[in-house]
């Protein structure tokens, strides 16, 4: 590569200085000289680039004189130094563990016995040497078979294929067509030949337009314009849109199956414990939506709540739940009444404080009791429900084993068109959603009973996992209305054993239920065990609740 | 007769014969007298072959160079040029028109004689542990038929509602196969821009063909064997008949011109039936017999002991002709295939137009029930193998018999009427006197000719002008002669040299 290019630079050099030369010597030898040196260049070297010089300097008049007719158009002042040459121009392969050239082919090709099966043969066939020769025989294009031979008997035969003609009928005589002619006197030329038509068709007049330009040949349409029918437009988008059908529901396929994901299979378990109700048998992707989306709002809500109180109250007396030692005030006048008193600050009450805390309240706070029954749903879920996320076994998931907690559902199933309920109107009426009048009345009652419900126990047995972030069920999530999360807790798994086998009935029949909500609605405050009692499930009491709030 | 009287029988022949080979295997004789005792047959083979087309060379060269197996010649020390002098290169068209087509031919070259085409080895081959390859040939090419009904013909060159087709569809499915094949060939010759019309000109013409489809009667007499002449004449009735039959004269143009003149058709049969292959052959997924004829191939001549063979390679479609694995090969040699194993004569007579006498198929009837002892037979003649597979152990003989046994003897092994039994051993004196008595039948056999062997050489000889059938047809009876010569010759060795 290099040495190459630098012949051409040189040459460049060179063809300039000739042109440039003015004197010199006229002469075919100078003409060949230069041929040779031509040659010399292209294993070139700097030494024998001055022996050019010298060599151009003398003469070469007449080839400068040809060289002034090219329109050459070159910049006199151009310095092949400023191509940058490239960085390097070869370089080792660690395959073939030789210099290979940079540009060009780069991979090298390996040996012939590294080829695949057959490329040698049709490398060989490929490398085969043209024939070489020239013919004086011509083709006679199948009508003489043998003409091209060397005749050994044919020459001895040929004079006397005249002569033996007619006698020797069996010998072929192959000859061209007149003297096929000569010999067949009695063939009738139209037996032999096709006589064409010289008459033009009858039927050309009729032809159309655009047969006749078909059998002139001249340029026509390729279908037939009178025959040609329009292909039918597409449908417009419009169109399409109205006349769209629905698929038909029939699975054919395997693949056509919902794949199943997490939270269809929490929706179906929440379902199976009792705290959703769903409307078919299997959870459609907005009822497990939707499952998923209410247990987070609620634990969300829940740690608000949490949050919210401790503010309120203040430390002391909200962690004094979990301190029954602790018989002393903990209202914020106290606190600042002993601060006053002594100089400990807050801080030093709270610690102050927790130095009377057993240890078995302090894993009750921390959530850390084994006593205390804590059981996620995903726990509570049976064997085929698990498999069905995990494919059984959480270390080595063999399902689902990619999940997108961030996955956007596409609620587009094959009933996208079909027409969708007022979601709002449908909820009222059942009783889901209330308007915002409803809730200040609610809140407004909830405000007075506040403080009186309050059962130690009951609460810090629940409200120990404030800030752990365990959201796989709300089952276990506790409301932060510090009246009965775990009461409510535990009487909803009583409801729901209760109630589990035909819940659904009651929900398919609300009057069922009606029938029994009459009675405490009536009452202005309800009880949280009537509360309770009512609910079917966690999200029906939950409902319930709010309204009672 | 003892084998010394062998030679000087033979000796004028060899002088006297200016076959294509002389010069070729002149320079073997000179290896010594020995030699000279086969080459007689051999000179006449070569004349014989002179009769045929180019296949005659095959017959020829068969038993003279390339006979590993039997070693009959040493192989030719020749320098400077292995090719005899009447072997002319072909000409550069025929290599041309085949390599703009993508045929290849590796060490090997075409070479024109007197006796027609031939392929030689244009540089020595050291034995290869895997056969290698010297020709390729694709099917876009050859001509093919599927042999059974469903006429499939790769490439297809038969436009659909052809006439031809029609032609070919009505001949018998069982037994007309070269009808069908001669059609093809016609019809190629008149398909615009077929590569027979280029290879055409490079197939003997119809003088040069020695198919005795296109014989003259007094050809067949000549035969001196009226049941093969009676074939003959009733293939060509029935080539005769089928030409009628579908040329007359209101067939449309498109037929008629294929074969103005029955002459034409019959020469189409004949290229059919001397030059074709059966194969089976795979084209994608489909394998099916099928006829074909393949250019360059064809100019392979036949061998009892060939050097190559072809291959179907269905990866490109392609015909291709190998060097046996293991065999040797020297440069000037001939490269030949087997065209049929097994066949008498008269088959080979019957399709090809050639005949050799050293044919190791080749079978006598002997009237006699004199029978000879089969073992001691063939260890006097150091033949080895079944009787499938004879062959001529070289091994086991010192180099006495070296030159004598050829296929001739080793077709004596397979149709001499012979006994077996076990270890018991022949007796010397009734083993002499049933070789004798064979030898009298043998000799019963020439008298029947209505030619003796000198004469029929004489004829060949006087007479170089004949035409290649007559002289086909007058070498078909002298190398019968010349086996049953060999046959008595053998049968001389034999009683000398019985085991006791």
């Amino acid at each position: 590569m290099t040495s190459f290019s630098h012949s051409w630079l040189f040459q460049d050099q060179f063809v300039r200085r000739l042109r440039s030369d003015d004197c010199g010597v006229y002469g075919k030898l100078c003409r060949r000289k230069f041929h040779v040196y031509q040659k010399q260049f292209v294993g070139v070297c700097t030494s024998s680039k001055q022996s050019v010089y010298i060599g151009s300097n003398r003469g070469l008049q007449k080839q400068g004189k040809t060289f002034y007719t090219v329109n050459c158009t070159k910049e006199r002042d151009f310095d092949p130094s400023s191509i940058e040459p490239p960085p390097y121009s070869s370089y080792m392969d660690s395959t073939s563990g030789q210099l290979e050239p940079a540009s060009g082919a780069r991979a090298s090709i390996p040996g012939r016995e590294y080829w695949p099966e057959g490329t040698a043969s049709r490398v060989a066939a490929a490398r085969a040497p043209e024939p070489v020769g020239k013919s004086d025989g011509k083709p006679s294009y199948g009508r003489s078979p043998g003409s091209r031979r060397r005749k050994y008997k044919g020459q001895a035969t040929t004079s006397e294929v005249t002569e033996t003609n007619g006698d020797m009928s069996n010998q072929p005589v192959l000859v061209t067509s007149e003297s096929d002619d000569n010999a067949d006197g009695p063939i009738d030329p139209s037996d032999e030949y096709v006589i064409y038509q010289t008459e033009p068709e009858p039927e050309e007049e009729n032809m159309s337009q655009y047969e006749l330009d078909k059998a002139m040949g001249r340029p026509h349409p390729f279908i037939d314009p009178a025959i040609n029918k329009p292909i039918e437009e597409p449908h417009s988008s419009e169109d399409l849109w109205w006349n769209w059908r629905k698929p038909e529901k029939e699975q054919w396929s395997r693949w056509q199956r919902r794949r199943p994901d997490v939270d269809t299979v929490f929706a179906k378990a929440m379902a199976e414990t009792g705290q959703i109700k769903l409307f078919g048998d299997y959870p459609t992707k907005t009822e497990a939506a939707l499952a998923r989306a209410r247990r987070h709002i609620f634990k969300e809500e829940r740690l608000q709540e949490e949050q919210r109180r401790l503010e309120e109250v203040g430390p002391i007396a909200y962690y004094s739940e979990w301190v029954k030692s602790w018989d002393r005030d903990t209202s914020r006048e106290a606190i600042q009444r002993h601060y006053e008193e002594t100089g400990e600050d807050e801080f030093t009450q709270l610690i102050t404080m927790f130095e009377h805390q057993t240890a078995e309240e302090y894993r009750i706070m921390m959530g850390t009791d084994i006593r205390i029954k804590r059981d996620p749903l995903a726990m509570r879920m049976r064997e085929d429900l698990i498999k069905e996320i995990w494919g059984g076994d959480p270390v080595y998931p063999t399902i689902n084993y990619i999940q997108d907690p961030n996955e956007v559902i596409d609620f587009r199933g094959p009933d996208f068109h079909e027409p969708t309920p007022n979601m709002l109107s449908y909820l009222m009426e059942h009783g889901k959603i209330i308007s915002r009048e409803d809730l200040e009345k609610i809140l407004a009652n909830e405000k007075q009973q506040e403080l009186e419900i309050t059962d130690m126990d009951e609460a810090l047995a629940s409200a120990v996992d404030i800030g752990d972030d365990d959201d796989d069920d709300d089952d276990d999530d506790d409301d932060d209305d510090e009246e009965s999360e775990g009461e409510e807790d535990k009487e909803d798994d009583e409801v729901e054993e209760e109630i589990t086998r035909n819940w659904s009935v009651l929900k398919s029949t609300p009057q069922l239920r009606k029938s029994k909500k009459e009675k405490p609605k009536k009452k202005d405050a309800m009880s949280l065990e009537e509360a309770i009692d009512d609910s079917e499930n966690i999200t029906d009491f939950l409902m319930d609740f709010d309204e009672e709030e | 007769m003892p084998s010394s009287s062998v030679s000087p029988l033979t000796l004028p022949f060899s002088s006297s014969s200016s076959s294509l080979f002389a010069a070729f295997e002149l320079s073997q004789l000179g290896n010594g007298d020995n030699a000279c005792s086969l080459p007689p047959d051999r000179r006449n083979v070569g004349s014989t072959s002179h009769g045929r087309r180019r296949r005659v060379v095959a017959a020829t060269s068969v038993s003279t160079s390339s006979l590993p197996p039997f070693k009959f010649f040493e192989p030719p020390k020749v320098v400077e040029s292995p090719f005899p002098l009447e072997l002319e290169p072909a000409d550069p068209d025929f290599y041309r028109i085949g390599y703009a087509r993508s045929v290849r031919a590796y060490g090997v070259e075409f070479r024109e004689g007197p006796d027609g085409f031939g392929v030689y080895a244009s540089k020595d081959v050291d034995p290869l542990r895997r056969a290698r390859v010297i020709m390729e040939i694709p099917l876009e090419l050859m001509l093919t038929i599927s042999q059974k009904h469903p006429w499939m013909f790769f490439p297809d060159i038969v436009p659909v509602g052809h006439p031809i087709f029609d032609i070919i569809n009505s001949t018998k499915p069982e037994t007309d196969w070269d009808h069908r094949l001669a059609c093809l060939l016609l019809h190629a010759f008149d398909v615009e821009d077929n590569f027979w019309q280029l290879y055409g000109d490079f197939l003997p013409s119809s003088e040069e063909c020695t198919s005795l489809l296109l014989a003259h009667k007094d050809d067949l007499l000549e035969l001196q064997d009226h049941v093969l002449a009676s074939k003959l004449e009733e293939q060509q009735k029935c080539a005769i008949e089928f030409w009628e039959q579908h040329w007359h004269s209101a067939a449309p143009l498109k037929i008629k011109r294929l074969a103005r003149d029955v002459e034409r058709f019959l020469w189409a049969l004949s290229i059919v039936q001397s030059r074709a292959f059966n194969m089976k052959i795979r084209v994608g997924a489909l394998v099916q017999d099928a006829n074909m004829l393949v250019p360059y191939a064809d100019m392979l001549n036949h061998s009892f002991q060939p050097n190559c063979f072809l291959h179907w390679r269905y990866k490109d479609r392609m015909l291709e002709v190998l060097i046996n694995a293991g065999q040797r090969i020297k440069k000037g040699e001939e490269m030949t295939i087997n065209y049929m194993s097994g066949q008498k004569n008269n088959i080979f007579m019957e399709r090809y137009g050639f005949s050799s006498p050293s044919n190791p198929w080749d079978v006598i009837n002997f009237t006699s029930n004199a029978k000879i002892h089969l073992d001691s037979y063939l260890s006097a003649f150091n033949i080895s193998g079944l009787p499938e597979e004879f062959y001529h152990n070289t091994i086991l003989s010192s180099g006495g018999d070296k030159n004598f046994v050829d296929g001739a003897v080793i077709a004596a092994a397979r149709t001499l009427p012979t006994w077996s039994d076990g270890d018991v051993p022949p007796v010397p004196s009734i083993e002499r006197r049933s070789a004798r008595e064979l030898q009298e039948d043998c000799y019963q056999l020439l008298a029947d000719f209505q030619t003796t062997l000198e004469q029929d050489q004489q004829i060949l000889d006087a007479n170089p002008d004949a035409s290649r059938t007559r002289e086909a047809s007058i070498k078909y009876r002298l190398h019968r002669k010349l086996f049953l010569k060999k046959v008595i010759q053998a049968l001389e060795i034999y009683q000398e040299s019985i085991l006791f």
